[in-house]
């Protein structure tokens, strides 16, 4: 630790989901670093980066305005802090866990990278984590939607074959398992195919 | 067949794209079957930026994309962002940029200008530019679509040769593609440079008059590219060979039937606009120039003819001259070695020996000829386009000798 640590550096976020922007920006300043603005959209980015002089801009990799902010790096004119994308020599494994988690950092030209790194990685961890959390959900939706396919099936082929509940899933189970699918996508065909017969 | 096909190192590939019409020759393979011809199984990932396209290609993500040819160029050189070599040894085709201007500008242009040419649009602009200066007004706004784009380079051609400083007389933005519109319709832009359909677009709601075409500031220029990582491309020959003829193969039917591959297009929902204005330019519907005149198709877009798919590695040269003239890169940095490095035309020549006549060497000379012409080929004489420039200049014209 140097004697005295330098100032905190300033950073901005530009993210369209604001859930995960918010879970980023606590989690940031947990960690002592300043957020100075947080925009959902990048409309008159290049504006507000010349207005706040943020010193690294954590970006979502799937953003379109990432090109714009590529195109500050040559437009010294307008901004006497060039940005460039975070790209630390020798270390391609940070880039490469950034763009996994769908982060993008752009810098002020010629910060040290060792400052950068802890802020990257916080929010590599925060991206990850909303990622885990995002799937986790659509899972939850998956199942919940099957097993409302599932019921369905099951009443058409108690109704249409005559069979019991249980035979039923059996029927549906052997399917599922002859055929390499989950039983929702099993449940799927059979309704496609009963209503057209029945209908 | 299934014997050939086995050698593939890799089967299943990602290939990233940009929504724009010049996508087309991997929307082509893809629908029409050429992919799966060669054996590979694509996926096209329809990406958001450039930028988004090379950090993925250099992190493995994508096998493959369309790119900008500079793009590769500064991803080499490690300028911009992150650094790794890349190589094209195919490229999409030829022209399909534009530039167009607002309602307000183009009237201002039309007032000003002594004709109709697009050396004459620019010497307009210039002229509007010193009148603003003259009343303190704000500068101008325009934008292109990447800093290392051929956009870029073809938009601040034009404009020196109108005798306007990039730097000093307006603002240069970038802006992606699908948003150059609605910029010029919230007025935060006065025009753009962009590829189609967006020129298209801004005509057809009304936000704008398409000025000049690319083609006028330069005939035939090289636009998107097929781009790869070194690594990728020597870690998978056999499959990098069978990507550039199914590539091959998908350009060559796309010239041919131009309506039937913007059909491919609208089908599959690869570029969000309606198929009447990605048809605008082929079909003499879109009005361009001062004189809002019809053009030729040819001016917008050519996928085969004149080996256009060819990697001349003189037209390389030539952007990394204009990375250098606009200051993106010291002067004295060497590249020829370079070009030699990013611009493949030898595995082109290698990979596609079987397909016809193909260029002999590897540069041709820019700015000399009006009309087709012939050079030299690997059996025999090879058409190649017409190549002005705006202004007259010419580009390594003392490198090649026309045969007979």
């Amino acid at each position: 630790m140097a004697p005295h640590s330098p100032p905190s550096l300033k950073v901005m976020l530009v993210d369209d989901q604001p859930a995960r922007a918010a879970l980023l920006e606590q989690a940031l300043r947990d960690h002592q670093f300043t957020v100075i603005a947080r925009l959902s959209t990048a409309a008159g980015l290049a504006e507000q980066v010349a207005k706040l002089q943020p010193d690294i801009i954590i970006i979502d990799i799937e953003s379109p305005d990432r090109d714009t902010l590529e195109n500050m790096a040559i437009l010294h004119r307008d901004n006497p802090r060039p940005v460039v994308m975070f790209a630390e020599e020798g270390d391609a494994s940070t880039i490469e866990r950034a763009v996994r988690a769908g982060v993008s950092a752009y810098v002020v030209d010629g910060l040290n990278p060792a400052r950068v790194k802890p802020i990257v990685d916080v929010a590599i961890a925060r991206f990850r984590e909303f990622q885990a959390l995002r799937q986790e959900l659509q899972e939850t939706r998956t199942q919940l939607a099957d097993r409302k396919q599932i019921d369905r099936a099951k009443g058409l082929l108690m109704k249409h074959r005559d069979m019991d509940e249980q035979q039923a899933y059996q029927a549906m189970r052997k399917m599922a398992m002859d055929r390499g699918q989950r039983l929702g996508e099993v449940a799927n065909n059979i309704i496609a195919v009963l209503e057209l017969l029945g209908g | 067949m299934a014997l050939e096909h086995s050698s593939l190192e890799k089967k299943s590939l990602r290939l990233g794209y940009i929504p724009l019409t010049d996508c087309l020759p991997l929307v082509v393979a893809q629908e029409r079957g050429f992919f799966a011809e060669q054996g590979l199984e694509v996926e096209l990932c329809c990406e958001p930026s450039w930028a988004n396209i090379r950090d993925k290609l250099i992190i493995g993500q994508l096998d493959g994309a369309q790119a900008l040819a500079p793009m590769l160029l500064a991803a080499s050189l490690g300028i911009g962002g992150l650094k790794k070599p890349m190589l094209t040894a195919f490229s999409l085709g030829l022209n399909g940029n534009a530039i167009t201007v607002s309602n307000r500008l183009f009237a201002a242009l039309h007032a000003k200008a002594a004709g109709s040419t697009a050396l004459d649009a620019a010497q307009a602009l210039a002229a509007v530019i010193r009148e603003r200066r003259a009343q303190q007004l704000e500068p101008l706004v325009l934008a292109t679509v990447f800093p290392f784009s051929n956009h870029n380079y073809l938009l601040r051609h034009w404009l020196a040769a109108g005798g306007i400083d990039p730097a000093r007389d307006l603002k240069l933005v970038a802006l992606p593609p699908q948003q150059m519109v609605d910029n010029l319709r919230l007025e935060h832009i006065d025009g753009f440079c962009v590829g189609e359909p967006w020129n298209s677009c801004a005509v057809a709601m009304g936000q704008g008059r398409c000025l000049v075409t690319g083609y006028e500031v330069w005939q035939n220029a090289p636009e998107k590219v097929l781009g790869v990582t070194e690594q990728w491309a020597e870690e998978n020959p056999q499959t990098h060979a069978a990507l550039l003829r199914a590539l091959d193969d998908a350009a060559r039917w796309a010239d041919e039937h131009v309506a039937d591959a913007l059909q491919l297009l609208d089908r599959g929902h690869y570029v969000p606009v309606p198929v009447e204005w990605l048809a605008q330019p082929l079909t003499g519907q879109l009005r361009v120039g001062l004189d809002q005149s019809v053009r030729d198709p040819a001016q917008f877009h050519v996928f085969h003819r004149y080996q256009a798919n060819f990697p001349w590695r003189s037209q390389a040269r030539w952007f990394l001259q204009q990375m250098k003239r606009w200051r993106q890169l010291p002067l004295d940095t060497e590249t020829d070695a370079l070009a030699a490095r990013v611009y493949r035309s030898d595995l082109y020549r290698q990979i596609l020996a079987d397909r016809g006549s193909l260029p002999m060497l590897d540069d041709k000379p820019e700015g000399l000829h009006a009309t087709p012409w012939q050079a030299p080929g690997t059996r025999g004489a090879v058409t190649l386009g017409p190549d002005l420039f705006v202004d007259g200049t010419g580009f390594e014209t003392e490198t090649v000798i026309e045969n007979d």
